[in-house]
């Protein structure tokens, strides 16, 4: 088989190969390794060595330890490396040619490995075991490399398999430019870099590992036997070959994308395919694969030893590059962990992953491109993976090459110090060692917990004292004494901000420099103690590597805004702004009167040592200006009607905008009611960091004792959904909120900006639907309210559709948000699909659609009412085309989940069977209509919403 | 505590270890009385005394009882004892240290007892000489700042602090202590700080470090330039400030508790009651039991804060957990010898845990609640001096704080939300306030209420006019700002509008008694421009329109004070006399009450007299004002919303020259014991190496109360008179 990949790849060479690996021709496998890879290269020996096991690697390797000393220490020659380098390059060098043949030499020979077992084998051990050690991902996409050339030998057509190849060997061409360089260098530092005695410690632990993995492996090897030799050899080669070469075709076509890749992933069975599209998740752009980060780590944790090999070197990879990913997936991880007692052998291998990554074994090599392409071109090294990881870890933490770790240590120190101390020393960011000092001494906690990884930590210990807040806010009997207990637990926060912190439900990359207490507020909720609070931001351009914000200490606002007074000597402008603002979100209109600097001054002034000196005279004078001189230039007395001051006190009551009324027992409304935008102002005035130009404000809810996992299979359902629409062009809205899973039963969500619950509505304005939109948007056909009855409308039916296809329950008013431009938005997708609210048979229809929803809609007759149907026929219409994306996304999750949405056996199939497949766009119209009618006429959703009114009092 | 009680004390001890043998330390004492040089036959005589357990008692009474000519010849054998004290403080030896301390403490004691009429040079003559001192202070002031900043054990640390606050108090006048002079030149400023922004120093020390701090502040403040004002007045360090706030919130927090204890032990059950209804038939004061001594030191470190130091207000809004429940008599670990001693005890101190303590029954406060809390219970009794002072103190605090800005906004800020209980005072003709219903709203309305309480309760005979001006001008600086940044806060002002006007009632008719001490005229103004803001700018501030109609309701239903107030003013400013002038400006004042009244009364009757009512309702009658309003002019007044700001000088200077005078100074003699016992951690070595351990065994179970170091549990209101030289011997 190697052969006739072989004999066939140089006629494609002048098409797709580069030079480099035309120069390849291994004719047999033993022939390959030996001419064209680095003699000393563990790939090589694998190679080589076909029926090597696994131990042989390892003994191989450890005969090299230099070589993957620089493996590991080289990396920064590789970033520097330029991207893709021309191909002409490549041959120019002169030990570039034979290396960089090397990898594709591998090729060649695992490919005629393939029909050994062992070789798949030592690959299985090697996945299988526990990939502790920050396995350099190189390592591992070499394999997958070889395993996919193994598969691609036995059942796919060569030529195309050739082309599938192809992507794979433009990065192996990369690395090999790179390996060359390294080796180049590696021969340089061999005497110096390379001790001796780092070999043994290699070995052994090598060895270890492997007996660690023993059973492991053992108990793989076969599986990996059973399946592959069966492809290899059992399979008529001509008709799956066809299959898989459409399949492959397709896999290189531009229509190849991230959801197509997932659902292959899952649903093949193919080793090959697993690895190839493992392999493929490198080049899809990683804001596109985030999307399906849940699905990845499901599979994972849940599905078998090939898909997690399959996927693991992206995810460590990803991991390496990114705090925010390793984080996200560690909690990830042990989330969906978190079902599988029983199986404690796959239970260990999510967990492993997540321990891995929280050891922080995953830093990425100082010099380590973040870029997917530079890493990517690393892929192919040929090498098992297994001693590298374990060189890894050894090298860095235990003795460390002397020139990386030291050129490692002072390139990372300044970044690392502040994350060592970030936490406990906000000042110390920006050399001010003198108070850092201090101020770590004055928490020794911090300083107890020190074999937390440094990159992470600042982030998890952030993460964990607000969910700690939200532990202790729990055992408070009320809303009230919570809510200030929040505060003033906040207020401490802020001590040690800002830091190397950040929000992951936010867009860009920040530090949070301050959480502004006293905003903080308590949400509904009966046993639990949910809380919103905002954060203060600075945008940076890398949350990883830019400085940390100084603190600026609370009381520096103060001299901020008097420099903020004297800016503004003309009268009128924007200075009186500031102090009303600030006076909290009482309702304040532009004052009229400037008498505000009078209260810059007092009788410290001639203490102030600052210039503000001669500034406190001219506020003296301007202290006696607009209203003493007024008066006292007319002599004459000056009338007011006493009717005028009435009448303009009941009108400035009236211009201020709607607010809620501050009820203790319910503080988040007043709080939500706020628009953002008034919020933002309001905060960033009272803000120290406020005149900052790169601050925002973000804000977030923090849940402790919530499972969002079905949140977030929700808000990937809607996202999908709504990207569908999107491309569909259906003028369906809704508001996916992001979410954040970080255990079982803790999680952050993202708030919905400008929203208040109907509930809140309601208790607040004591007014139907219908008359709040008329009093918030105006009369019946001013254009704001027309605007914000279109947009009621077209919520409703994304809604309406999403409510019925994912079958969310518990609808009462307070789980429906209104927002400030009428949209309707759902949250709180605790019950979905399979599971609904204690059984009580409520809620039977498909979504909720009441009397008052269609009364803002203009009536059953209106013409709002109709769009508002074809909109959901449109939707559904749109939806049904895309079935498979929005099913992947479930189907997935579902796999080895105890989630209560997934309850049952019929789910998926119940899913499926919503979206009526089979049935006329005639017939969709029709059953459209029915749902429409069923919903409305549905006495349970009033049942469901007065039986909520009484147990919960949500009305 | 007068000095006679220190000597009793000083006696009693005495007197218990009958006829004591003449120790060494004594021996040596007296031949530094001699007139010979001690260090001439044993040169090693300095180092040996300095290893000596120091016997203050004979010490300083062999001071007092050298008369005059003595005085002369042994000058320089005490000059010479000074000087090695202050070159003791440089040992290693840190036995030596607290030796060389407690005499230094002795000699500032005994001299200034000695020659209380002397003047301060004099006094400086005879304990460094004229030449030296200056160097000698130098050399003192050095030793203890690095003592202070170094890491030398937490009792040594104490032992310096109260060395200068002994040498701070030890005239009667701060002012007049000149030896004080080096320490303005030789600052220990920073030393103070850095014990209030680190928390295990700050638990230890904190309350002498403020105390010492405020009386520093106050040497000569009007006179000279003190470093110690400016320097204060520019700290902005976080952690210190709040530092500091930590350290005066417990102080007041424990007052409070401490109150809190003792009204409960004065209503305690039925059978209580009973017999303290039965004692009263007989025992005329009962309120003497509730007394609790004033801290008026805390006061006036709470006060120089917030009036210099422009950053501290921000600290007053810092929230902390409410320290109001007794520290379970914490497991006695702290005085058992157990603990590894010299580590610091685990403290409350909420900058130190990250965490608040779990406890659904502990309310988070601030040092403003506390404050006001403590204002509450302070101002309930204004009879004797001490609380006078104290409740004055409070109301120029408050002053400070309404004038401030960023104090103003947080004040006002509608998401700091608090239940504030006021302790309010018993009374006749109400009942004692039902604690648990306050609502929880901005802590200005707290501060409003406590206004209102006072001037509702301080109507009396001895009439206290200096506090009710003060309390009407923070009322109007409060309305200030809300007219200037338009906050509409949800108050019932009725409640203040009738305590305005009841006072003003008041006023009228005590008005012969009051008008022979103070010039009622200036607080009727005062009283009646704050109704004419709520007329003229009512439509600024005012949360609803219905509160407006309220405000006329009030004024035509009380019409009756108006009309005499009015007729009070105009006739004292017809005739000639002291108060014309100031008496006609309420009359000018009350201009747009009157026309109020004026319109709307003819309104009324005749509404009552068409609708064949008798008596109008409230709602009739203000829907006779709301039908009314155009047809009423009103003047507008000039400045209304105008204020004299708050200037301690010279308004106020004789107040705090009495203030840091001799009452201070008697209430500090009993701060100066350790309000939370400092734990005497002596490195052991160096401690066995010297003396028995048995000396500390009796320190541990004698001198310190087995009580955790920061519990503030002493349950005893009325502390002991433990002088401070009884502290000062460990």
């Amino acid at each position: 088989m190697a052969d006739t990949e072989v004999s066939l790849s140089p006629a494609l060479r002048p098409l797709h190969i580069s030079p480099a690996h035309s120069a390849q021709p291994p004719p047999t496998s033993s022939s390959s390794p030996t001419t064209f890879s680095c003699p000393s290269s563990p790939s090589s020996a694998s190679s080589s060595s076909s029926s090597s096991t696994s131990s042989s690697c390892s003994e191989s390797s450890s005969d090299c330890p230099n070589h993957h000393h620089h493996h590991h220490h080289h990396p920064r020659p590789q970033l520097q490396l330029p991207p893709p380098p021309p191909l002409s390059e490549q041959p120019s060098s002169p030990s570039a040619s034979p290396r960089s043949s090397s990898p594709s030499g591998s090729i060649g020979s695992t490919g005629s490995l393939g029909s050994s077992s062992e070789g798949i084998g030592s690959s299985g051990v090697s996945s299988g075991g526990d990939q502790r050690g920050p396995s350099p991902l190189l390592d591992v996409i070499s394999e997958d490399a070889m395993e996919m050339d193994l598969v691609v030998d036995q059942v796919i057509d060569p030529e195309v398999a050739l082309k599938a190849c192809q992507e794979v060997l433009l990065k192996v061409k990369l690395l090999d430019n790179k390996q060359q360089q390294d080796d180049q260098k590696h021969a340089d530092t061999t005497d110096c870099c390379g001790p001796p005695w780092h070999m043994n410690p290699d070995t052994s632990s090598i060895r270890e590992e492997e007996e660690e993995n023993d059973d492991e492996g053992q108990r793989e090897t076969p599986a990996a036997q059973k399946h592959t030799p069966p492809a290899a050899s059992s399979e008529s080669p001509s008709p799956s070959s066809s299959k898989q070469s459409w399949l492959l075709r397709l896999f290189e076509s531009k229509l190849f994308d991230v959801s197509m890749a997932i659902s292959y992933l899952y649903k093949s069975k193919e080793p090959g395919v697993q690895a190839y599209i493992g392999n493929r998740l490198f080049s899809f752009p990683d804001g596109e694969v985030d999307f399906y980060l849940p699905q990845l780590l499901n599979m994972y944790v849940h599905m078998d030893t090939e898909v997690g090999d399959a996927i693991k070197p992206y995810l460590v990879h990803r991991c390496r590059s990114s705090i925010t990913f390793s984080l996200l997936s560690a909690w990830l991880l042990g989330a969906y962990s978190s079902d599988m007692h029983i199986s404690t052998q796959r239970h260990s291998r999510g967990t492993k992953l997540r321990k891995l990554i929280l050891s922080d074994d995953l830093k990425p090599r100082s010099d380590e491109p973040s870029s997917v392409s530079g890493s990517v071109s690393d892929s192919p090294l040929p090498s098992p993976p297994h001693h590298h990881r374990r060189h890894n870890s050894s090298n860095v933490d235990a003795c460390g090459s002397p020139d990386s770790a030291d050129q490692g240590d002072v390139f990372v120190s300044p970044s690392r110090r502040t994350h060592q101390r970030s936490k406990s020393d906000a000042t110390m960011a920006s050399g001010f060692p003198g108070a850092g000092l201090r101020r770590t001494g004055s928490n020794p906690k911090v300083e107890a917990v020190h074999e937390e990884p440094e990159r992470l930590r600042p982030q998890r210990e952030f993460v964990k004292s607000l969910f700690c807040i939200g532990k202790r806010l729990a055992t408070l009997p009320t809303k009230e004494q919570k809510t200030q207990r929040l505060i003033s637990e906040l207020s401490l926060l802020n001590h040690k901000l800002p830091a190397r912190v950040w929000l992951p439900t936010a867009e860009h990359q920040h530090h949070v420099c301050r959480v502004p207490h006293t905003q903080a507020v308590v949400l509904n909720s009966k046993d639990k103690a949910p809380y919103i609070i905002y954060v203060e931001v600075l945008e940076c351009n890398s949350f990883e590597t830019s400085p940390v914000p100084t603190r600026i200490p609370e009381t520096r606002i103060r001299s901020a805004r008097s420099a903020e007074n004297l800016d503004c000597g003309t009268p009128g402008n924007g200075s009186s702004m500031t102090s009303e603002h600030r006076a909290g979100s009482f309702s304040t209109v532009p004052n009229y009167d400037n008498d505000d600097d009078a209260w810059a001054t007092d009788d410290i002034g001639q203490l102030q040592v600052e210039g503000e000196a001669q500034t406190s005279s001219s506020d003296n004078i301007s202290q006696f200006s607009v209203d003493s001189i007024t008066s006292l230039e007319s002599k004459e007395p000056v009338f007011i009607a006493a009717g005028d001051i009435r009448r303009r006190l009941s009108e400035n009551l009236a211009q201020t905008p709607t607010t809620f009324r501050r009820d203790p027992e319910d503080p988040s409304a007043v709080a939500l009611k706020e628009p953002w935008e008034e919020k933002v102002r309001r905060i960033r005035e009272g803000s120290p960091y406020g005149h900052l130009p790169n601050w925002r404000l973000l804000s977030v809810i923090v849940k402790c004792g919530d499972d969002l996992r079905q949140e977030l299979l929700a808000y990937q359902f809607l996202k999908q959904l709504q990207s569908i629409w999107q491309q569909e062009r259906v003028p369906l809205w809704i508001k996916p909120y992001k979410i954040l899973v970080m255990s079982s039963d803790s999680g952050m969500i993202e708030p919905v900006l400008n929203a208040v619950s109907l509930h809140q509505v309601r208790k607040q304005s004591q007014l139907s639907l219908l008359d709040y939109f008329l009093q918030e948007h105006g009369s019946f056909t001013t254009e704001a309210f027309l605007t914000a009855q279109r947009n009621f409308v077209q919520s409703c039916a994304g809604y309406s559709l999403i409510c019925y296809l994912l079958q969310v329950k518990d609808r009462h008013n307070g789980n429906i948000l209104l927002d400030s431009e009428g949209h309707i938005i759902h949250i709180d997708f605790g019950f979905i699909l399979s599971s609904s609210p204690r059984n009580l048979g409520f809620e039977t229809s498909a979504f909720k659609l009441t009397s008052e929803f269609v009364d803002v809609m203009g009536g059953l007759d209106g013409d709002m009412f109709i769009y508002y149907k074809m909109l959901m026929l449109q939707g559904l219409i749109a939806a049904r085309k895309h079935m498979e994306k929005v099913l992947q996304i479930v189907e997935i999750m579902q796999q080895g989940s105890h989630l209560p949405c997934f309850h049952g056996s019929s789910t998926i199939r119940g899913l499926k069977e919503r979206f009526h497949m089979s049935l006329t766009e005639e017939q969709l119209q029709l059953l459209v209509e029915q749902l429409v009618d069923g919903s409305m006429r549905s006495i349970t959703t009033k049942l469901y919403d007065s039986f909520q009114y009484v147990t919960n009092g949500i009305m | 505590m007068s000095q006679v009680e220190k000597k009793a004390g000083l006696l009693r001890r005495t007197s218990s270890s009958k006829k004591p043998l003449k120790e060494k330390v004594v021996l040596m004492y007296d031949e530094i009385f001699a007139k010979e040089d001690p260090a001439k036959n044993n040169p090693r005589f300095w180092d040996e005394l300095f290893l000596m357990k120091v016997n203050l008692e004979y010490l300083e009474s062999k001071l007092e009882s050298v008369n005059g000519e003595e005085v002369q010849r042994i000058q320089d054998n005490i000059n010479s004892l000074f000087h090695h004290c202050v070159q003791a403080l440089g040992e290693e030896h840190q036995i030596k240290v607290v030796n060389a301390l407690q005499t230094l403490c002795a000699l500032f004691r005994g001299v200034h007892q000695k020659n209380k009429s002397a003047s301060g040079f004099d006094i400086i003559n005879m304990l460094m000489g004229f030449d030296k001192a200056e160097r000698r202070m130098k050399d003192l002031m050095e030793r203890l700042d690095s003592l202070l900043c170094g890491d030398s054990s937490e009792s040594l640390k104490s032992l310096c602090l109260k060395l200068l606050l002994c040498l701070v108090t030890v005239t009667d006048n701060i002012s007049q202590n000149t030896i004080l002079e080096y320490v303005m030149i030789n600052s220990i400023f920073e030393a103070i700080l850095q014990i209030l922004s680190d928390p295990s120093s700050r638990g230890q020390h904190g309350y002498d470090a403020v105390v010492l701090l405020a009386l520093l502040v106050n040497y000569r403040k009007y006179e000279s330039v003190n470093p110690y004002i400016v320097k204060l007045s520019i700290v902005d360090d976080e952690p210190t400030l709040d530092g500091m706030g930590v350290v005066l919130h417990q102080a007041l927090t424990e007052y409070n508790r401490q109150y809190k204890d003792k009204e409960e032990e004065n209503q305690g059950g039925f059978f209580s009651t009973l017999t303290s209804m039965v004692g009263s038939m007989f025992i005329a004061d009962v309120d003497e039991k509730l007394s609790v001594q004033t801290n008026e030191a805390i006061l006036l470190a709470l006060y120089e804060a917030v009036h210099l130091n422009r950053n501290f207000i921000t600290v007053l809004a810092q929230s902390h957990p409410e320290i109001d429940i007794p520290v379970t008599p914490s497991t006695p670990t702290p005085t058992t010898p157990t603990t590894p001693l010299g580590t610091t005890p685990p403290s409350l101190d909420v900058m130190n845990n990250p965490e608040l303590p779990l406890d659904p029954n502990l309310q988070t406060s601030n040092l403003l609640i506390t404050f006001l809390k403590y204002a509450s219970i302070v101002m309930q009794d204004t009879k004797d001096e001490h609380r006078l002072n104290s409740a004055r103190l409070c109301l120029i605090i408050l002053t400070c704080i309404a004038e401030d800005q960023y104090a103003d906004a947080f004040l006002h800020d509608d998401n700091i939300n608090f239940r504030v209980s006021l302790h309010r005072m018993p009374m006749r003709h109400r009942k004692k306030a039902a604690g648990k219903n306050i609502p929880s709203r901005p802590l200005v309305c707290a501060v409003l209420d406590l206004m209102v309480e006072f001037i509702v309760t301080h109507m009396m005979k001895d009439f206290p006019m200096d506090l009710y001006l003060r309390c009407v001008q923070i009322i109007h600086k409060l309305l200030c700002y809300q007219k200037k940044c338009r906050i509409r806060l949800h108050y019932t002002w009725r409640e203040l509008w009738s305590a305005l006007i009841n006072l003003l009632k008041f006023l009228l008719s005590n008005e012969t008694t009051l008008l022979a001490k103070h010039n009622i005229f200036h607080l009727a103004l005062l009283v009646v421009n704050l109704f004419n803001m709520f007329i003229t700018y009512g439509d600024t501030f005012l949360p609803t329109s219905n509160s407006y109609d309220e405000l006329y309701y009030e004024i035509v239903r009380m019409h009756q004070v108006f009309d005499n107030l009015y007729c009070m003013v105009l006739r004292v400013s017809t005739n000639t006399g002291q108060w014309k002038e100031a008496a006609s400006k309420v009359t000018h004042a009350l201009v747009n009450i009157r026309a109020i009244i004026n319109h709307f009364n003819p309104k009324i009757e005749s509404y009552a007299a068409v609708n064949h009512i008798s008596q109008l309702s409230e709602e009739q009658v203000l829907e006779v004002v709301r039908s009314n309003y155009d047809t009423l002019t009103l003047k507008l007044q000039d400045g209304l919303d105008q204020f004299e700001r708050y200037s301690e000088q010279p308004k106020e200077a004789a107040f705090f020259k009495e203030l840091v005078g001799d009452p201070m100074r008697s209430s500090l003699s009993l701060l100066i014991q350790p309000r939370y016992p400092s734990r005497f951690s002596f490195p052991r070595p160096s401690c066995h190496s010297l003396i028995s351990p048995s000396v500390f065994l009796t320190i541990h179970s004698s001198a310190v109360p087995s009580v955790h170091p920061l519990s503030f549990h002493h349950r005893s209101i009325r502390p002991q008179p433990v002088s401070l030289l009884f502290l000062l011997r460990l």
